[in-house]
């Protein structure tokens, strides 16, 4: 499960790319508006594909032509258990199958269902899943499998090199006795090590330097690397694929960490998560249905008679992101305050199978960005409106006078250790 | 100018004392702890250097192998997670603390489905969000390990069905032998476990009976002879003007401590404007209380005297002329009466000896007063404290006559609290003994049955404290092990299945939802009062219905045999006593050379919670001793003695005091107030099956010498010969040491009168200090203006705390409060005697001394011999005040300068930041700390084998109560308040997220939310309009030791003593200011002749 070390340098170089490119992308993003396929992304691709697939619920393909009335799709996507009551056509519906679809009454806006019913009667496609298919590398990926490591190929040459020098001194040396006995003059005496140093006294001190100063160096990366477990990638007792849910099926992160919006913790989802929909999906595409055995074994559920009926067992997971217990970290501020993209810290998880740390986690890979970051959320917000209109009087005259989250006392010690 | 004055470290380098000389040699008082690092055993292995090298180089290779393998984390999420719970975010839940003793409508903090933390709910109006030490400390009860994990039998673990049967085949027997069936409780505010014990009582037939640890059973009985009505009344301290208390400790103990001190706490709150609605409060008591410290004016006496000075108060308000036995303060009544004639119906006379007589004449005093619907109400009456002493003794008489068959015990443990009267030798008569406690105590350790209960957190409640006012409790965690509701044992023995909290909703629909008018259906009345936890009815709706009740009572009462549910109205109707006969029972009672009064301590109260570690090292707010029992003596009847405890010293002697042949020995502690000729010790001690922890605290059980009086109610004092010192020494772990304050401006302190009449400078005037310029001149300048740095411009939040000293009444509900929410670590009594204690905030307590500067300068006395005498308080009446000090989070803060490694430094919130992982334990910061407030952790009291016993978080499930969002220290560093920043922290996000502005009030520090006198405020200062702004901007404000000059953000105001004295500190200061002067001219001009 553990990596082998890999080369600082090209640790640095990547996770650098990642964040700036990151970073770009991030500002590049609209910010808040109701766009209609972010809402579907994320609220209603768990259950509904866009082409004439069924997954939990219908596909979406030919919706406009199925159900012309907007009004009526309205009032059956807000709320569609009371809505049954009411009307004929959607009772007929609701009986069409035992799964009940999600009231979003209360989960969305009323212009929120609007905007969604509007992308949707525009008749939508699935998007290519030309990238996935790929399995594309990404910017995080540092090495390649198959790949030659440098430093072997420097090793290489250095034992041929040395092998040679051998070679070719025990030739010189033979030749040179062979002279030498033509000659009648003494053979060659044979130096031991030790002779051989203190003859060669330069040279031993610059194999001694050279070794030293790399040991040092070494050492030094080492220890820094200490508790920094950038690459971890552990087998969790599922295989999830992160690719298959976020990736081609489109589920928002917060569908299932829900608590990134509320809580300090984005949290593992709990089992009855991943029930709202495998309820009805049995099969995976790659695992069959093994791994979604699992979670019905977890459950206590019975795929046959789709209740639950066993003694439900909880699922021990893997933690990936693990920070020290002195560390306060709270998803709510970066997430929702501070409008950060899950991807910044946590890397493109659409295109991973196995969840991986990509970010070190270090308190100075936090502390850099909270240098360079200037709060996108902190502009609309009135609980900073003082604060920032102070700040930004101090800096203004300036060459640097963004206000970043440094600026705004982000680097303090008590604002993550309590 | 060379200092040739000698000046002692103590009275034992003054006497020379051999032993003090020699360890004087020595650079440390004691050894440093350094055995316990290199121990002998460790010193007589030689190791070589190479050794090392080899350690060296082992171990960093094992570092760097271990380094390499990434540690496993596994998190497990709820498989079905509960729709209201998000993991990381705390919910609360609305619930009711009542123990028999305290009762408190409470807020319960639950993180991930684990109470972690108490709160007062601001919705009651009888609590009105506040709450004390001990509910604050309920909560790690909860996780006690030595609760019962089943229902017991005989001793031993069984099964509840079995136990079920057993006990009902047993009842089944004991009732056809012809013995009756009583069941036995403390205090039950609940209206539905007492309509629960009913049902039970009519299947079996018998009688409830209730009894309090420590009985008040005379206030109800004495109404009964001057209002007819067996009922304790309610008492309003936030209307009273004139409140005059007879050893009452209405703050910490007596009868309802938390409304009391609210409403006390009102009274005390006061600024320029309303300065003259400040409350003036006269206490009589005998051994200094809480709430005597408080007083305005103090008067001490013996218990048997107390009596006297009731009717010499009634002589002098009626002019009557009943007898007074004995000699009173007759100056001092006569100025009390005059204040309360005064303030009719805006007085309050209280009095908390447990003796009618005594009671009958307070009683009449408050009605001629006119005080009866406006400072107390016995016609909206309390239903605190309902034990009855009469129906207690004929219980222990039926018991000893073998009558009675079956003895059930909720909610009390008389085997403990009622040990003077013969219970436990009754109990042995009885065939079955069955007890409900939650936990081990005396009682359940003799029962045969143990039936245990939920603890409060988890189960399902009900109160009705108040007439008109109702409070629901409501489980916040699983039950943790089997134990099983008392109100669904009893029902299920009456037949009844159904479930506590059915029952509850079946009482409320029948009985209480029918008194409102707010809500038209039942489940909206129900789920408010359950979402707000009170249900407050309005009192004329409700008196109405309570008559109409009566009534169909009687009705029913005809037809019901020997059912009782509730003691109220029906107690035998004795003889009336009038005013006469109650002072000839007075005059009658007969005073002792030596005399023994039994007090509560705040923390341990009456007792239960004798095993929770939180509350045995919390300092006891007068005396400052912690996890000790002891006896409380005046110093001037010790000297000579017994060990003083002087100057540090904190060895004492050990007496053995003597009642009715029964004695105890216990060590003697000075306090300074306690009445000559008496002493005191507490209840809650000399546990002996109750576990670990309150076996470590040892002492006696005080409850052996409580007596009965001529009424036939408990005597909390008795006659007592006390033993010279039996030679042993005993060593108390006290967490002040220093009494007095030595002149100083600690505690600001100014009466009423000064306050309003004269100008600030003579009350609060500014310490200044002198500056010198470079001509060698000087001025005198304020702190403030004296700097070694330039300040800095900072934005945004400035946070701040203000503390009214006036409003503080020392109770030490913060201190808990603070326990809780920071994980602060229990240490135990050896490291609390080496100063070694983990508080985040104290409370500093400092008794008046006789010798002050003026004296001083009229007696003519030197400087040493002024200091040496202002170090010991006033023995025998001193003036008390309290300070709580915590970080004071200074601006230009001498701890942030000193560390070498910046774990301590300054946010841009003006926050002292103390970052535990970057500490490396130099402790230089708590020796340049000037208040002295940073705690080092010696050891890791979470995990070191020497605290398992002591410290909560040792055992696996102690550790469910620490908070998840604050840091649990470990050994080798420093820590101190942070002034809650995790709450800070977590209200500042809050108002992001909801996109608003922070609006004061919102983030509240743990001490500042459960302070019941709103003592303590915080807030951000540079919101001008914040409650704590406007504080700091009073000429009240100083700052402690403000002459430093590092501008701290806890700002105190000033204390006002009700008095009509003058006192003006002009012409003193002035005098030593001029002389200060005088000083530095000459030693400049002795600098310039050098110079020249």
């Amino acid at each position: 499960m553990v990596k082998p070390c890999k080369s600082q340098w090209h640790r640095n170089t990547a996770i650098f790319t990642t964040l700036a490119l990151i970073f770009f992308l991030n500002i590049s993003s609209a910010l808040a508006q109701l766009d209609g396929k972010k809402i579907y992304k994320a609220n209603c691709r768990s259950c509904h594909y866009l082409d004439d697939k069924s997954s939990t619920g219908p596909g979406f393909q030919g919706l406009s032509g199925k159900h012309p009335d907007k009004e009526w799709t309205f009032k059956w996507v807000k709320n569609n258990v009371s809505f049954a009551k009411t009307d004929s056509k959607a009772a007929e519906i609701s009986k069409l199958t035992t799964n009940t679809m999600t009231v979003f009454e209360g989960v969305l806006t009323d212009d929120e269902i609007k905007a969604v019913i509007d992308y949707l009667y525009t008749n939508p496609t699935e998007e290519k899943k030309v990238d996935v298919a790929k399995g594309g590398s990404g910017a995080t990926t540092s090495e390649q499998e198959g790949g030659i490591n440098p430093l072997y190929l420097v090793l290489v040459v250095i034992t041929v090199m040395l092998i040679i020098i051998s070679a070719l001194r025990s030739v010189k040396r033979n030749l040179q006795n062979t002279y030498n006995e033509k000659h009648g003059l003494p053979p060659l005496e044979e130096l031991n090590w030790r002779q051989w140093c203190s003859r060669n006294k330069r040279t031993v001190a610059l194999i001694v330097i050279v070794t030293t100063s790399y040991g040092l160096q070494a050492g030094w990366y080492a220890l820094k690397d200490i508790g920094v477990y950038t690459g971890y990638k552990p087998e969790q007792p599922i295989k999830f694929s992160h690719k298959i849910h976020a990736g081609e099926n489109g589920i928002s992160c917060e569908y299932c960490h829900s608590g990134v919006l509320k809580s300090k913790v984005a949290g593992v989802p709990s089992a009855n998560v991943c029930m709202n929909c495998h309820k009805g999906i049995e099969q995976g595409p790659t695992t069959g249905t093994d791994e979604i055995a699992k979670i019905y074994a977890a459950t206590g559920f019975d795929a046959a008679t789709k209740t639950y009926t066993k003694t439900p067992q909880p699922l021990k997971w893997n933690k990936v992101h693990v920070l020290p217990d002195f560390v306060y970290f709270n998803h709510q501020q970066h997430v929702v305050v501070g409008k950060q993209e899950c991807k910044t810290c946590h890397g493109d998880l659409t295109q991973m199978d196995v969840a991986e740390q990509v970010s070190p986690l270090t308190m100075g890979w936090c502390i850099d960005c909270h240098r360079k970051t200037e709060v996108p959320g902190m502009k609309d917000n009135p609980y900073y409106e003082d604060l920032h209109k102070k700040l930004a009087e101090k800096y203004s005259g300036q060459k640097d006078s963004i206000i970043t989250v440094a600026r705004m006392g982000g680097i303090e010690c008590a604002k993550c250790h309590y | 100018m060379g200092n040739k004055n000698k000046y002692w470290k103590g009275i034992g380098e003054l006497t020379e004392n051999p032993e003090l000389l020699k360890a004087k040699e020595s650079e440390f008082a004691e050894q440093l702890p350094t055995d316990i690092f290199a121990s002998d055993a460790a010193a007589e292995v030689s190791s070589s250097r190479r050794d090392f090298l080899k350690f060296l180089g082992f171990s960093v290779g094992a570092a760097a192998l271990a380094s390499c393998e990434t540690p496993v984390t596994k998190t497990i999420p709820y498989v079905f997670k509960p729709e209201e719970v998000t993991p990381g975010v705390a919910n609360w839940y609305a619930s009711t603390f009542n123990d028999g003793n305290d009762y408190c409508s409470i807020l319960v903090k639950t993180r991930e489905g684990r109470p972690i933390k108490i709160e007062g709910n601001p919705n009651s109006k009888i609590t009105k969000g506040v709450t004390n030490a001990r509910v604050q400390g309920s909560v790690l009860s909860l996780y006690d390990g030595a609760r019962f994990k089943t229902a017991m039998a005989k001793g031993a673990a069984a099964d509840w069905k079995d136990v079920d049967a057993e006990l009902s085949k047993a009842i089944a027997a004991a009732t056809a032998s012809g013995k009756s069936v009583r069941v036995l409780t403390g205090t039950v505010l609940s209206p539905s476990m007492r309509s629960a014990i009913g049902e039970f009582l009519s299947k079996t037939g018998g009688k409830h009976i209730s009894v309090d640890a420590v009985s008040q059973y005379a206030i109800r009985k004495s109404h009964l002879n001057t209002h007819d009505k067996l009922e304790m009344p309610t008492y309003h301290f936030d209307k009273a003007k004139i409140i005059v208390s007879f050893g009452a400790d209405f703050i910490t103990n007596w009868v309802a401590p938390i409304e009391h001190s609210k409403g006390y706490g009102i009274g005390k709150k006061i600024n320029k404007e309303t300065a003259n609605n400040l409350s003036n409060h006269i206490q009589i008591e005998s051994t200094l209380s809480v709430t005597g410290s408080n007083a305005d004016m103090r008067m001490a006496c013996k218990p048997s005297e107390i009596g006297n000075y009731v009717v010499a108060l009634y002589n002098a308000l009626s002019g009557g002329s009943l007898p007074v036995n004995g000699k009173v303060d007759e100056k001092g009544i006569a100025k009390i009466a005059e204040w309360l004639k005064a303030n009719k119906g805006k007085s309050l006379i209280v009095c908390g000896v447990n003796d009618v007589a005594t009671q009958s004449i307070v009683n009449e005093m408050n009605k001629w007063l006119g005080n009866y619907g406006s400072t107390l109400d016995i016609e909206t009456s309390s239903n605190y404290r309902m034990g009855n002493d009469d129906d207690f003794t004929s219980l222990v008489k039926e018991m000893n006559d073998g009558k009675v068959g079956a003895l059930i015990m909720y909610g009390c443990n008389p085997v403990y609290t009622a040990a003077s009267s013969g219970f436990a030798s009754a109990l042995s008569k009885v065939d079955v003994k069955v007890s409900m406690n939650t936990a081990p105590n005396e009682t359940t350790a003799v029962c045969d049955f143990v039936c245990p209960d939920h603890h409060y957190l988890e189960s399902w409640a009900d109160a009705n404290p108040r007439k008109g006012h109702y409070s629901l409790g409501q489980p916040t965690i699983q039950p943790l092990f089997k134990t099983r509701s008392a109100m669904e044992s009893f029902l299920l023995w009456a037949g009844n299945n159904s479930s506590a909290s059915d029952y509850i909703k079946w009482y409320w629909a029948k009985s209480v939802f029918p008194m409102q008018g707010k809500y038209m259906d039942f489940t909206s009345f129900w789920n408010y009062s359950l979402h707000d936890g009170v249900a407050e009815i309005g009192t004329d709706v409700m008196l109405k219905m309570e008559e109409g009740k009566k009534e169909d009572k009687k009705k029913e009462e005809t037809k019901k045999e020997e059912v009782k549910t509730a003691v109220t109205e029906e107690a035998p109707k004795t003889n009336k006593m009038d005013v006469s006969a109650a002072a000839a029972m007075i005059a009658a009672e007969k005073s002792a050379p030596i005399e023994l009064i039994i007090y509560e301590k705040t923390g341990l109260g009456f007792g239960d919670n004798a095993n929770n570690p939180w509350m045995l090292e919390f300092p006891d707010p007068i005396s400052k001793v912690t996890w000790d029992h002891y006896i409380t003596m005046n110093p001037l009847d010790m000297k000579g003695k017994y060990a003083m405890l002087e100057r540090q010293d904190m060895i004492g002697d050990m007496a053995t005091i003597t009642v009715n042949g029964k004695s105890a020995t216990l060590p003697v502690f000075p306090q300074p107030g306690q009445a000559r000729g008496t002493i005191g010790i507490s209840v809650g001690y000399g546990r002996t099956a109750l576990g670990k922890v309150a076996a470590l605290a040892g002492g006696f059980n005080a409850y052996e010498f409580v007596g009965t009086n001529n009424e036939g109610t408990m005597h909390y004092s008795a006659p007592v010969t006390v033993s010279d010192a039996t030679g042993e020494k005993f060593a108390f772990a006290c967490t002040q040491q220093h009494h007095t304050m030595m002149g100083r401006k600690i505690v600001n302190e100014t009466t009423l009168a000064t306050f309003t009449s004269v100008e600030k400078q003579h009350w609060n005037e500014t310490e200044m200090v002198t500056m010198f310029d470079s001509t060698g001149g000087h001025t005198k300048v304020e702190p403030t203006k004296a700097n070694l740095w330039d300040d800095h411009k900072r934005l945004g939040h400035h946070w701040a705390m203000a503390i009214d000293l006036t409003a503080c009444n020392g109770c030490g509900a913060c201190v808990i409060s603070c326990q809780a929410e920071n994980n602060v670590a229990v240490v135990g009594k050896e490291q609390v005697a080496k100063t070694r204690d983990m508080a985040w905030i104290r409370i500093d307590r400092y008794y008046s001394s006789d010798m002050s500067k003026d004296k001083a300068h009229e007696e003519g006395k030197g400087s040493i011999d002024m200091y040496l005498e202002m170090e010991n308080p006033t023995f025998e009446n001193p003036k008390v005040v309290f300070q709580p000090v915590m970080c004071q989070h200074c601006n230009h803060a001498p701890c942030e300068t000193v560390c070498p490694v910046l774990a301590t430094n300054h946010s841009s919130e003006r926050l002292n930041m103390m970052t535990y992982n970057r500490c490396v334990g130099t402790r230089y910061c708590a020796n340049n700390c000037p208040y002295k407030v940073r705690r080092f952790n010696w050891f890791n009291y979470n995990g070191n084998y020497r605290f398992k016993d002591i410290n909560p978080t040792q055992d696996e499930l102690g550790r469910m109560v620490l908070n998840p969002d604050v840091v649990v220290r470990s050994r080798g560093v420093m820590e101190k308040c942070s002034m809650c920043v995790q709450r800070v922290q977590e209200g500042k996000m809050k108002s992001k997220v909801a996109g608003e502005k922070l609006h004061d009030g919102a983030i509240q520090t743990a001490c500042s939310q459960s302070c019941p006198a709103d003592a303590i405020v915080f807030g951000d200062i540079n919101d001008t309009n914040s409650a704590v702004a406007k504080m700091a901007a009073d000429e009240r404000m100083y700052h402690l030791l403000e002459e430093v000059g590092i501008q701290p953000n806890v700002f105190y105001l000033t204390k006002i003593r009700n008095s009509d004295e003058v006192v003006s500190h002009e012409k003193h200061q002035n005098k030593e200011e001029h002389k200060g002067s005088e000083e530095h001219k000459e030693e400049h001009k002795e600098e310039k002749k050098e110079h020249a």
